[in-house]
């Protein structure tokens, strides 16, 4: 650097002895002392300055650009020579020191130049001192006397230099105007601060302008009083660079030191480092920084630990500054609040180092967080892997035992080297679009460990660059919901296929649904046809329906079960009997309903007729038996016996008186004696034959069968049955012969007994005449009601013509 | 007692109703050896209706079961028909059988059949 401006000054130094030398040395200089006065104040007041900004600034353009303003003079100069070619030179760019300036003060402070207008004000002076001067030389401009020859004035033409003078007075005008509403616009703008950095150039800007238009006012009247006003316009003009240098100086910090903590700021590796660049740029060596962590709600220090901002501001000629990035606050500065006069200053601090601050705050922020977050993790049931983008195993959290391979494996390895491709696939993709998205990644995925397939749900959330995926076992889960899914199938059959009926209706007794045995009942397929429908509008027959409306009516009022017995519809228009009771029961979605369940009973109810029924004529037989008993003792033996009684009385009367007579009393007594003892015998086996008991069925039968009018053939085992089943099976047998006897008019009877599957299998067929009706008549109707009584059946076969088969079954046990 | 049969001044007129003819072949034996006159024999209630009326007999000897109504059912209508003899009802059953029945019809007494005999007859009459 030094060199270089070493060199510069150097090449300023030759310059100007050059200038001077052809200055004074002009043969056609009208005053010579002036401009090498010129030379000397204005060209090194701009080469001073700008060579001392480049020293102090060496990454701001600005101070070579002055320098360039000094040397820019210098080549008017060159208008001093006798020699045409140099001469020449020296029309063309005598006047570029003037749009350098322009240039110059244009790009104060920055250095270079900014939007549109800026540059075509610029332009427009750069092309009136070069473009335009060259033109009005080429179209003959009048020479000065003892000049030498112009080369450039080649077309002399009075109307194009006057052209050229509008054109140049225009483009003056604009770039004179144009500076000027720039320059207004930036003092607006311009904080207190900037504006007296601002004013001294303003100031000096300004009186030279006002001193050159003063200068050429007075010219018009008199021209030394016009030459002492150039005076003032150079002297004037000399102090620009010099109110320039001050303005520099004054700001301290231009865009390139900024530039300088900005890469100081990026490279710096810590909040320590990074305050220390800080303080440095601001020349605050006491300076505090401290960052704000939004998560727990605190500041922290540069030294890491919490800050207490509250009293550090509070401090005695401390300010706070806060350092915003992207909208929120995330440091802040706590400086001597002499930097409070360098707002500007410090907010471009604040500006470059936010960006830093906001990476280092994140880095903080999870640096505070990393305890808490192993704590979270330690205590959490699942299992938590961390992962980079790539799919690498960073850490983990978990038992190792629902690891698929070794922690020390794990670790470090790619999920694709560990999973199985289709596990890794899914994983890798969700931990990138977590990275790349922000948003939490859910799915699913299956393993194997240890030879046991299990089931994992995870969930992957973000993590600065990285992803932490959350796994949590739900094998247990599924099984537990596969169970569940068999448990409502295993319940589903059972409704379906149990003989209960079951119906579920809402508390207003509209249809739910019901199951298959009640579809079957009743004949309807279950659909949401039945959804608004009313259960007993739907499965009570029309005669009913008030009463069980009323019942349910009651029980959604009472919320009491209650059983009940009516008569449903069935399917084809028919009734059923169904015992039936209400239970509450909330369905699947918690809603209160009512169960219906009922039974038909209908077969039951219709067998309990018949067994009172057969009960009745049971009894009714006995009764009738015990009459007929009764009235056979009552007629036959002991009359027989009363008589017997009288006629011995009467005989005993007669014996000695007429002996005769008293011996044919006694024979009529011996035979009616004789005849009484047989009717108690046949009575005796009207009650129970004794021989059944005795003898065994058998036996029995063939007794029957001797005494039976027409020729019977008996066949029957010699094996003894129950007494139950012996008696029933001799009275169906005794029965049958009796009506054979009567009705039939047959000429053989056969009767059979037979084993069975653990029945007696009674059978007495004859070759009557058939017709016999099971349902009328007392006889038949009594032995089915015997038979019955011991689990057994009845059949009657007897078509008319083809004889008469009775046949009945009885279970042995 | 074949005394006191001897001494009565006249000789009662009975009707047997039985459906039994063997019963009433030895009531009539029994009770003629004893000295009553059997005047008639009747084996149901209407017959026996119809005789009372025909015959007028002094006792009726009436079996309670007979073929077309009871004995009881006799008597009373006998009774109701204004000519009333003396009823004795016999059965081959016991007069407790038939409790209150036998004196609530108008009937005089019962003798069993098993002990008929003149002397059991006065005793009833008497």
């Amino acid at each position: 650097m030094r060199t270089r401006i070493l060199v510069v000054l150097t090449l300023a130094l030759a310059a100007t002895a050059g200038a001077l030398y052809l200055t004074l040395t002009s043969d056609h200089e009208d005053n010579p002392e002036f401009i090498a006065a010129l030379y000397l104040v204005i060209v090194w007041s701009f080469i001073g300055t700008g060579l001392l900004a480049w020293a102090r600034r060496p990454g701001n353009r600005f101070g070579p650009l002055m320098a360039t303003v000094g040397f820019a003079f210098m080549l008017g100069a060159l208008s001093e020579t006798s020699n045409q070619y140099l001469f020449a030179l020296g029309e063309i760019l005598g006047g570029l020191g003037i749009a350098v300036f322009v240039h110059a003060l244009l790009a104060f402070p920055r250095g270079y130049l900014e939007t549109k207008l800026v540059y075509s004000i610029v332009g427009t002076a750069y092309f009136l001192v070069l473009g335009v001067q060259t033109l009005y030389n080429v179209f003959g401009a009048e020479n000065c006397t003892g000049c030498p020859d112009n080369l450039l004035a080649t077309w002399d033409s009075e109307n194009a230099r006057n052209a050229l003078g509008v054109f140049a007075v225009l483009g003056a005008g604009y770039v004179l105007l144009g500076t000027a509403w720039v320059l207004f616009r930036r003092w607006r703008a311009a904080s207190p601060p900037l504006r007296r950095t601002l004013a001294p150039i303003f100031i000096t800007s300004a009186a030279t302008l006002a001193f050159i238009g003063l200068a050429i006012a007075v010219s018009l009247v008199s021209q030394r009083a016009a030459d002492v006003m150039w005076w003032f316009v150079i002297f004037s003009f000399a102090l620009v660079p010099l109110a320039f240098l001050a303005g520099l100086l004054q700001i301290r910090l231009a865009r390139a030191s900024v530039a300088v903590l900005v890469v100081e700021l990026l490279s710096a590796g810590n909040l320590q480092e990074l305050r220390d660049a800080i303080a440095r740029t601001l020349n605050d060596p006491d300076l505090d920084l401290a960052v704000w962590l939004p998560d727990t709600y605190e500041w922290i220090g540069s030294d890491g630990l919490p800050y207490d901002l509250a009293a550090a501001s509070a401090r005695e000629g401390k300010t706070t500054t806060f350092v915003e990035h992207e909208g929120e606050v995330v440091a802040t500065l706590v400086h001597d609040s002499a930097l409070a006069e360098e707002r500007d200053l410090v907010e471009a601090v604040s500006a470059a180092a936010s960006l830093a601050l906001a990476r280092e705050r994140t880095v903080q922020a999870l640096r505070q967080s990393e305890g808490r977050y192993r704590a979270l993790l330690d205590a959490a049931p699942d299992l938590m892997f961390r992962f980079d983008r790539e799919g690498t195993y960073l850490d983990f959290n978990g038992h190792p035992e629902d690891l698929i391979t070794s922690p020390e494996r794990l670790l470090g390895s790619r999920a694709h080297d560990i999973l199985p491709q289709e596990v890794a696939d899914k994983i890798v993709n969700g931990v990138r679009e977590a990275i790349d998205t922000g948003r939490l990644v859910t799915g699913d995925y299956r393993v194997e460990i240890d030879g046991v397939q299990r089931d994992f749900e995870a969930r992957i959330v973000k993590d600065g660059e990285e992803a932490i995926l959350i796994a949590r076992e739900f094998t247990e889960l599924k099984h537990l919901a596969a169970q569940l899914e068999r448990e409502r199938d295993f319940i589903r059959t059972v409704v379906d296929n149990a003989p209960s009926l079951f119906c579920m209706i809402d508390p207003e007794g509209n249809i739910v649904r019901f199951n298959q045995t009640l579809e079957q009942l009743a004949g309807v397929p279950d659909g949401p046809a039945f959804r608004e429908k009313k259960f007993w509008e739907v499965f009570i027959v029309p005669d009913e329906v008030e009463e069980v409306h009323r019942e349910l009516a009651s029980l959604a009022a009472e919320g009491a079960a209650g059983e009940h017995e009516n008569h449903w519809r069935a399917a084809g228009g028919g009734q059923a009997v169904v015992a039936w009771s209400t239970t509450p029961l909330l369905d699947e979605h918690g809603r209160p309903n009512f169960l219906i369940s009922g039974m038909e009973i209908t077969e039951r109810k219709r067998q309990e007729e018949e067994l009172r029924h057969s009960r009745k004529r049971l009894l009714q037989a006995g009764d009738a038996e015990r009459r007929r008993l009764e009235r056979n003792l009552h007629d036959g033996a002991q009359q027989r016996l009363v008589s017997l009684s009288l006629a011995l009385r009467l005989a005993q009367a007669k014996l000695q008186a007429d002996p005769d007579e008293a011996s044919k009393l006694l024979n009529g007594a011996s035979e009616e004696l004789a005849q009484a003892l047989e009717e108690l015998r046949e009575l005796a086996r009207g009650i129970h034959p004794a021989v059944l008991s005795d003898r065994g069925l058998s036996a029995a039968l063939e007794a029957l069968a001797g005494r039976a009018p027409l020729p019977v053939d008996v066949l029957a085992p010699e094996e003894r049955l129950p007494p139950p089943v012996e008696a029933a099976a001799y009275y169906v047998v005794s029965e049958a012969l009796a009506n054979v006897a009567k009705y039939a008019q047959a000429s053989s009877v056969g009767v059979r007994v037979t084993r069975l599957n653990g029945n007696a299998v009674v059978e007495v067929a004859d070759d009557g005449v058939g017709g016999a009706d099971p349902g009328s008549g007392t006889g038949l109707r009594g032995l089915a009601d015997r038979v019955e009584a011991l689990d057994g059946r009845l059949h009657v076969e007897s078509s008319p013509g083809r004889g008469t088969v009775i046949r009945a079954e009885i279970p042995c046990g | 007692m074949e005394a006191a049969v001897s001494h009565t001044f006249f000789v009662a007129t009975v009707l047997i109703v039985d459906d039994h003819p063997s019963f009433r072949a030895t009531a009539r034996a029994i009770l003629e050896a004893d000295g009553f006159d059997i005047v008639g024999e009747a084996e149901d209630g209407t017959s026996a209706v119809e005789a009372v009326h025909r015959l007028e007999p002094d006792i009726v000897l009436l079996d309670v079961q007979l073929p077309d109504m009871d004995g009881f059912a006799v008597a009373t209508a006998l009774g109701a028909n204004g000519y009333m003899p003396t009823i004795v009802l016999t059965s081959s059953r016991d007069a407790a059988d038939f409790g209150p029945l036998v004196y609530e019809c108008g009937a005089r007494g019962f003798v069993p059949k098993a002990e008929l005999s003149g002397a059991a007859l006065h005793a009833v009459l008497r």
